[in-house]
């Protein structure tokens, strides 16, 4: 006993003592300068000139939804802010609002928006303080829409969250990107989110100023390490596992005015508990139709409803659990409001070629192992792999428009093409890798997968992943199983760019390490990127045979394809050129059905694998 | 009745006063609660030291002393040094509540045993306190817990009256005390828990929450100074009782629902037993505190 004691003591003060004394001496023995402390959130004291920080848009359905974002008003400036936009020369004032506290931000809406053409703009507070930057024409005629995607913005500089964004600036101008996609968690500090999204807007302004913008706010970003939204449910556990919002709901409702209220407005803008908002809806960019979702919002917590399977309510360590226990009745992914959402979204095809979901993250456990000393997790209910049935109602939505799906928060960079009732029978998707790296997590299946591409590495291939969901890997940007050195690279932290090209229809995923230059013909991404797949890859099934091609006499039409036998619809797409042969089951029957921008014209009412071509004219 | 003038001498206190036993059992109830408290969090969920061993220097540490990675954090097939070090104190926790049960002060080991108690809590709370990014409210609102064992052999070794047992369960209360009064008066962020439990249990709205926040924060800084003000000293610890045993029960109050497995017994209620110093520990200094009625103060003690 004594001895046991002796040894538990000692080791106590050991690790206290060397957590005080021995980083330091660490860091240097691996040659890293690495600043000790927090990163400094205070909020700079600005003149008057300088009063507008930065300022988000997009554009949607000739809507331009524009917010600024103010550094402290006093009592005595006026709280009114203008939009004013240039004519011929002179700028003409658009709108005007005020500034909303707490938070201090302006929000913009202007309705007939003409966007065929690139106008200059500025927010105006004063007479002194002005902020300039470019609405973009919408860009429907480039073949290839760009978007830049980030997500999980540490500044601790222990991550080497304090080393400078420019590398990011320079890659997005130098991309020329069309849309920027922050994914989640541009802040980490759960108590300052008005100064650490000041500073946000401080690193990124320069390249958000002219190109529209899409910031989705994930757990860290309303202040608490997880998020299962629960429909706006007050948590109180340590951890928020048991589902709700940890906050007060005033500084939710700040922090998603001032990441979200430059977005289209809400589809169904209802609120949920506590008087919190919504925000999921479309944006159609350049013939690209972006579903932008909440996939936290709703989420039903575990605690308390899936029985414990280790050593917090929301972790999973026994690999012998049954999965199908937690796949409890109830519980909740996206819920039925953006569910219903996206089914009618999917069968939208006006003014859009292609169609991509983005939201905080991917549909799967996308990680084995958790960089909290927790070593090995079998699953992670954070993740969007649970409940199971939820992440299938999610994809099955997602695939009848053949969605690609981009997000982030994992701090691994990963493509899954992702299954529900057989490997790769759904969409797939790209998790782009932390600006900087708060918390490392890898890949790494114990058994090789199957089917693996030809010298593809051994996590790879097919994999069912700890909530027995059927995932393929292609690839995966693990950090340095010991991360040493450059705090950024081998902490596997970088950016996304994903090119969206609407004439050939294809989707590449480009991942890169912080500081390069992608355009240097030397800079080398990820290993497994970059990877170009077809849009009619997210929803191609192995299993499937071919319905007999279909000719037409227009261009890109629409086409629907429907189960004969109970009215569901299989999926909508926009074919390429003039024929299109769809894939459905073997040994059902189908209605198919076209249009030129909707499907409105019934082409068969019995098709099935193996039939026969059918000229189809829909002037 | 100062400290000075009754220690040692637990026979000849006034009548009416509280015994030295009761006392002394309020105290191992509070470190019993306190320690098996936390030995439920370590043994049935995880404790907190994943921010400490979770830094590159520990690893280090780890490989200096010629630990692997896979030794260190797990391969998944078998637990890491980390995952068993953790079970590890778990069960020291078991063994540090289960003697401070029996602990007497003829027993070097079981004193022993609640001092290391106290090191353990030390080091938790610190843990704690660098996850909540250094925050100084988080560790000095953990005094009452970490000495709570160290307070029970005080009174062991020395008695429940004796000045040092009385100072140090005064110094108990008021770190506890004063890091939560910190938190709600909002000289540190607030945090959304103490929010979410007002609302909850009471229906406030995010107003009246903070007002109400903010009253029981200058009440928690006064429970500190009125502490050492004889006249209101018993008035201030009759206070810290009830406010540590309703911020305690508070949390399964607002968490537990009949729609979760147990009740959500399993989630909420050892946050409520790991908290008994917060009310116990006031408890002690109330009773301690109690004045002999009228009649029996005319009593004289023996010479």
């Amino acid at each position: 006993m004594h001895s046991m004691l002796r040894t538990v003591s000692c080791g106590c003060l050991l690790l206290t003592a060397f957590h005080f004394t021995a980083a330091p001496f660490a860091a240097a023995q691996t040659g890293r300068s690495r600043p000790r402390g927090r990163a400094d959130l205070s909020i700079p004291t600005v003149e008057k000139k300088d009063l507008i920080c930065f300022a988000l848009y997009t554009v949607s359905d000739q809507t331009l939804k524009l917010t600024a974002q103010l550094y402290p008003l006093s009592d005595e400036d006026t709280k009114t802010v203008r939009l004013e936009i240039e004519k011929d020369g002179k700028w003409i004032e658009a709108a005007r609002t005020a500034a909303i506290e707490p938070g201090w931000t302006a929000t913009f809406r202007i309705e007939n928006w003409d966007d065929t053409k690139s106008h200059r703009y500025r927010v105006a507070h004063g007479a002194e303080a002005f902020y300039e930057g470019m609405i973009r024409k919408n860009p429907v005629d480039k073949d290839e829409i760009v978007v830049a995607a980030f997500t999980g913005n540490s500044i601790h500089p222990v991550h080497g969250g304090d080393i400078s964004r420019q590398d990011l600036i320079d890659n997005v101008k130098r991309a020329d990107a069309d849309l920027l996609f922050f994914s989640g968690d541009q802040v980490y500090d759960h108590n300052r989110h008005y100064a650490a999204w000041l500073k946000f807007g401080r690193d990124f302004g320069d390249i958000i100023r002219n190109r529209p913008t899409v910031c989705l706010p994930d757990d860290h970003d309303v202040g608490q390490p997880n998020l299962w939204g629960e429909s706006g449910k007050i948590s109180t556990l340590s951890g928020a596992a048991d589902g709700g919002y940890a906050k007060p709901a005033v500084y939710v409702k700040e922090v998603e005015r001032a990441q979200t209220s430059n977005l289209p407005d809400p589809v169904d803008p209802h609120k949920i508990g506590q008087g919190i908002g919504v925000y999921f809806t479309n944006l159609n960019w350049g013939n690209v139709d972006f579903a932008i979702l909440e996939d936290r919002k709703f989420k039903t917590g575990p605690a308390g409803r899936v029985p414990k399977q280790g050593p917090r309510p929301d972790h999973i360590r026994n690999p012998d659990y049954d999965p199908a226990s937690v796949d409890v009745d109830g519980a909740v992914l996206l819920g039925d409001r953006q569910l219903k959402f996206l089914r009618t979204w999917a069968q939208d095809w006006r003014q859009a070629e292609l169609k991509v979901a983005l939201s905080q993250t991917i549909f799967c456990g996308g990680a084995h192992i958790h960089g909290s000393a927790n070593g090995r997790l079998h699953a992670d209910m954070d993740s969007n792999g649970w409940p199971q049935s939820g992440r299938n109602r999610a994809l099955d939505a997602l695939r009848k428009g053949f969605a690609f799906h981009l997000a982030g928060d994992q701090h691994l960079a990963t493509i899954f093409h992702h299954g529900i009732d057989e490997h790769r029978d759904a969409v797939w998707s790209f998790c782009v890798p932390s600006i900087a790296n708060l918390y490392l997590r890898w890949w790494e299946p114990l058994e090789p997968g199957k089917n693996r591409e030809p010298g593809a590495p051994e996590y790879t291939g097919d994999h069912l992943d700890g909530f027995a969901n059927k995932v393929t890997n292609f690839a995966a940007a693990n950090p340095e199983k010991k991360p040493a050195g450059n705090l950024l690279n081998t902490r596997a932290a970088g950016f996304g760019i994903v090119r969206f090209n609407t004439k050939d229809r294809t989707i590449t995923m480009e991942c890169w390490p912080r500081n390069v230059d992608i355009t240097d013909a030397d800079a080398r991404q990820y290993p497994g990127w970059p990877r170009t797949i077809s849009q009619f890859d997210n929803y191609n099934p192995p299993s499937w045979g071919k319905l007999g091609e279909l000719t037409f006499n227009v261009a890109d039409p629409v086409i629907q394809v429907i189960e004969a036998g109970n009215g569901d619809v299989l999926y909508t797409v926009r074919a390429k050129g003039t024929s299109f042969t769809p894939m459905a089951p073997n040994g059902k029957a189908f209605i198919v059905k076209a249009g030129k921008d909707a499907p409105t014209t019934v082409v068969s009412e019995n098709a099935k694998v193996g039939g026969d071509a059918i000229n189809v004219s829909l002037k | 009745m100062s400290p000075e003038k009754t220690e040692n001498r637990p026979p000849h206190q006034p009548t009416g006063s509280v015994t030295d036993g009761i006392l002394v059992s309020v105290l191992r109830l509070s470190a019993f609660l306190c320690l098996a408290g936390w030995a439920w969090v370590h043994l049935y969920w995880e404790g907190p030291y994943g921010v400490l061993l979770w830094q590159d220097s520990t690893y280090d540490f780890a490989q200096w002393l010629g630990i692997s990675w896979e030794e260190f954090v797990g391969n998944g097939v078998d637990e890491g040094w980390v995952q068993r070090w953790i079970s590890r104190i778990g069960w020291i926790y078991v063994a540090c509540a289960i003697l401070s049960l029996t602990a007497r002060k003829t027993s070097d080991l079981q004193m022993l045993v609640l001092l290391t108690g106290t090191g353990m809590l030390a080091v938790l709370s610190y843990a704690k306190y660098v996850a909540a990014q250094r925050q100084l409210p988080m560790l000095v609102e953990h005094g009452g817990q970490v000495l709570a064992p160290a307070l029970l052999a005080l009174a062991l070794a020395l008695g429940g009256r004796h000045r040092v047992t009385v100072g140090v369960a005064m110094v108990a209360v008021v770190t506890t005390f004063a890091g939560h009064g910190a938190y709600a008066l909002g000289w540190w962020p607030t945090p959304g828990n103490f929010y979410a439990m007002i609302s909850l249990s009471l229906g406030l709205d995010y107003d009246s929450a903070t007002t109400m926040l903010r009253i029981a924060g200058f009440l928690d800084l006064a429970v500190g100074v009125l502490l050492f003000i004889p006249p209101l000293r018993r008035f201030a610890a009759g206070y810290a009782v009830l406010w540590g045993l309703l911020t305690s029960l508070a949390r399964p109050v607002a968490g537990m629902s009949t729609g979760l497995i147990y009740w959500g017994a399993d989630q909420y209620l050892h946050e409520s037993i790991l908290r008994a110093p917060h009310f116990l520990i006031p408890l002690y200094l109330f009773l301690l505190w109690r004045r002999p009625r009228p009649a029996d103060a005319t009593l004289e003690p023996p010479s």
